[in-house]
């Protein structure tokens, strides 16, 4: 979809570049796959393209952010659905967006547009163990990991900065960042040198209803 | 209730309404439960009797147990305004607030933060009494503990509380510090040292009374000349009562909760209608563990002592409960077993105060659709009562008590 509307808009001023895939895969320091693992291509050599106009979702089911971890392009908007009975209030502090939400059940707040790379850690302030991350980049060419840790981006032919982050990940951000230069096929397979942060899934599975008052 | 209750109910009343305006709109809650029952057993206490139930033999099968309307509304960022009315059909006061507070929890962007809240509320003692208007969403019937601090125990004050919520910080340690201030709880202990503990779901209301049996040590003139009656939230000594309370979870999987409770009441203050100050003191220790096959673990254990006049009653009071529930569907399973003992250690043999006694409570609860609820539940408890016999009652007791419910609910659980 991407590449249609880039087509659209240098077509007529060079030749379209070939398709590539880029696979990244992330590995913990035992080998393990991390699950959820954000990987992002900005392309060096050529245009960024534009930011979509859908707003992407990050909803509130079950007293959680769902998804756990969003990833939007600078610029974005995000709405903030409320799929629960009860009310919320979305708040961050973080350098890359501050802002505050209050979510009433039923009531559509305005989305809230992330202007600014980096990483947005949102909680709220009624249901202090709620977390949730906007992660901001400034490229189109991004997806998390599956539960392989692997990742697949079908992006243009070309010379890229990929980076990785998850939460979780303590190594070096020098050492999470590689230029590489995309053509069919490319893959790097990435092993993190330190432990990660301490898994807090935890707080996500709570199945009763009645908790505190 | 004493002036500044009154006052504080006033002013909350006042700052709810003038934000009717308020482009935020409030957020509703409430439940009525009704249905069929049938007790065994002594009179109830609330027909002055000597029985701990709510319910006396004779009363109609057909009652209405609860009747709760919740209402909260935000001022701002960091203020709300939460109000709990409640309606009976049985004792003293038939409408009126259970709860009323001013709660004030700021942003804040430390992984260590505080808020508090003022006005008239419980303590976050108990972990079974979790649903809107401190309801237990297990049973019907609230344990021998909580059936007390409902009865008479009630904060009209001041609670400050430092928190750090684990997840913000990367750690599966939840912690939260709280510190209460107060006036106006000063008869709390008078029930359990005369009546004994009850097993019931009637909290006393913001100006109620609650009655006893006339026992004759204590309603004689020549005796300790009480009313067969309390009024709880009363301020009789001039003193500030306190406590201090901590929070620790692991994750939302389990969760530990203690406090110290002191209502520094100086004993040998009275007022005018004859009620004391009663000098009580307890330690609670809450704990809830939630299974991974879906069992939620919950229990209780309390320790105190309470003391009114001139040692004229003095008695210690030891109560546990340990209870079980499990969803399956729709429906969910509880079962509660639990004892309880108070022994008395003052100079007035002429009015013995020890009681003591164990109960089981089976419940079953299903929900219907996301508003109506039915569910049944039994219990069955023994007690023993050193001063039932001097109204001709046999001081040991057993009672049943089976009930038939219907629920309807708005606003979110």
């Amino acid at each position: 979809m991407m590449w249609r509307v880039l087509s659209s808009i240098f077509g007529v001023l060079a030749l379209p570049a070939a398709a590539a895939t880029l696979s990244v895969q992330v590995l913990d320091n035992q080998g393990v796959p991390l699950p959820q693992a954000v990987v992002y291509a900005t392309p060096l050599d050529t245009p960024r393209p534009d930011t979509p106009a859908a707003p992407a979702v990050m909803d509130q089911i079950d007293k959680q952010f769902v998804p756990h971890i969003l990833v939007v392009q600078r610029g974005s908007e995000v709405a903030f659905p409320n799929s629960d009975s009860i009310k919320h209030h979305v708040y961050s502090f973080s350098p890359a967006k501050t802002f505050e939400l209050r979510l009433y059940s039923g009531t559509d707040a305005a989305p809230v547009a992330f202007d600014q790379h980096g990483t947005v850690e949102m909680g709220c302030n009624i249901h202090d163990w709620m977390l949730g991350y906007v992660k901001v980049v400034d490229t189109p060419y991004f997806a998390k990991a599956d539960r392989q840790g692997s990742v697949t981006l079908d992006i243009p032919a070309g010379r890229y900065q990929v980076n990785l982050w998850h939460p979780r990940i303590q190594d070096n951000e020098e050492t999470l960042v590689r230029t590489l230069d995309v053509t069919d096929s490319s893959q790097w397979t990435h092993t993190l040198s330190e432990d990660l942060l301490r898994d807090l899934s935890g707080y996500e599975k709570t199945t009763e209803t009645f908790n505190d008052y | 209730m004493t002036t500044k209750c009154r006052l504080i109910f006033a002013g909350l009343a006042l700052l709810l309404s003038s934000l009717v305006a308020n482009v935020q709109a409030a957020e509703w809650q409430g439940l009525i439960q009704l249905g069929a029952q049938h007790s065994t057993g002594d009179t109830s206490f609330i027909d002055s009797g000597t029985g701990l139930l709510r319910y006396s033999e004779d009363d109609n099968p057909l009652q209405l147990y609860q009747a709760v309307l919740n209402v909260r509304q935000d001022i701002g960022s960091a203020w709300s305004v939460d109000i709990t009315a409640n309606g009976y059909t049985d004792g003293d006061q038939k409408l009126g607030l259970t709860q009323a507070q001013l709660e004030y929890k700021p942003l804040m962007a430390g992984p260590v933060k505080w808020r508090g809240r003022a006005g008239f509320f419980y303590p976050r003692m108990s972990l079974e009494n979790v649903d809107v208007g401190w309801l237990s969403p297990y049973t019907y019937t609230n344990s021998y503990i909580n059936s007390w601090i409902g009865e008479e125990l009630r904060i009209p004050g001041l609670e400050l509380t430092l928190y750090r919520p684990g997840r913000a910080v990367r750690s599966p340690w939840s912690w939260e510090l709280h510190v209460g201030a107060y006036r106006g709880n000063d008869p709390l202990g008078t029930v359990i040292s005369w009546r004994g503990f009850g097993l019931h779901d009637r909290q006393t209301l913001n100006n109620d009374r609650l009655n006893f049996a006339p026992y004759p040590s204590v309603t004689s003139y020549y005796g300790l000349w009480h009313p067969a009656w309390v009024e709880p939230f009363h301020e009789i000594d001039g003193r500030t009562g306190f406590y201090v309370g901590a929070h620790l979870a692991y994750f939302n999987q389990s969760e530990l909760r203690y406090y110290y409770y002191d209502n520094n009441a100086n004993p040998n203050a009275v007022n005018d209608q004859r009620l004391y100050a009663w000098d009580t003191r307890f330690h609670s220790l809450a704990w809830q563990h939630d299974f991974s096959n879906g069992t939620r673990l919950i229990g209780q254990w309390m320790s105190g002592s309470t003391l009114m006049g001139q040692r004229y009653v003095y008695a210690d009071f030891d109560s546990v409960y340990i209870m079980l529930t499990q969803r399956f569907g729709d429906g969910r399973l509880s079962v509660r077993w639990e004892r309880v003992e108070v022994d008395e250690d003052d100079v007035r043999p002429d009015d013995p105060n020890d009681s003591d006694g164990h109960a089981w409570t089976l419940a079953w609860r299903q929900d219907i659709s996301e508003h109506w609820q039915w569910g049944v539940e039994w219990q069955h408890n023994t007690s023993r009562a050193a001063n039932r016999p001097m109204l001709d009652v046999s001081s040991q007791q057993d009672s049943n008590a089976a009930r038939l419910t219907v629920q309807y609910r708005i606003g979110a659980q």
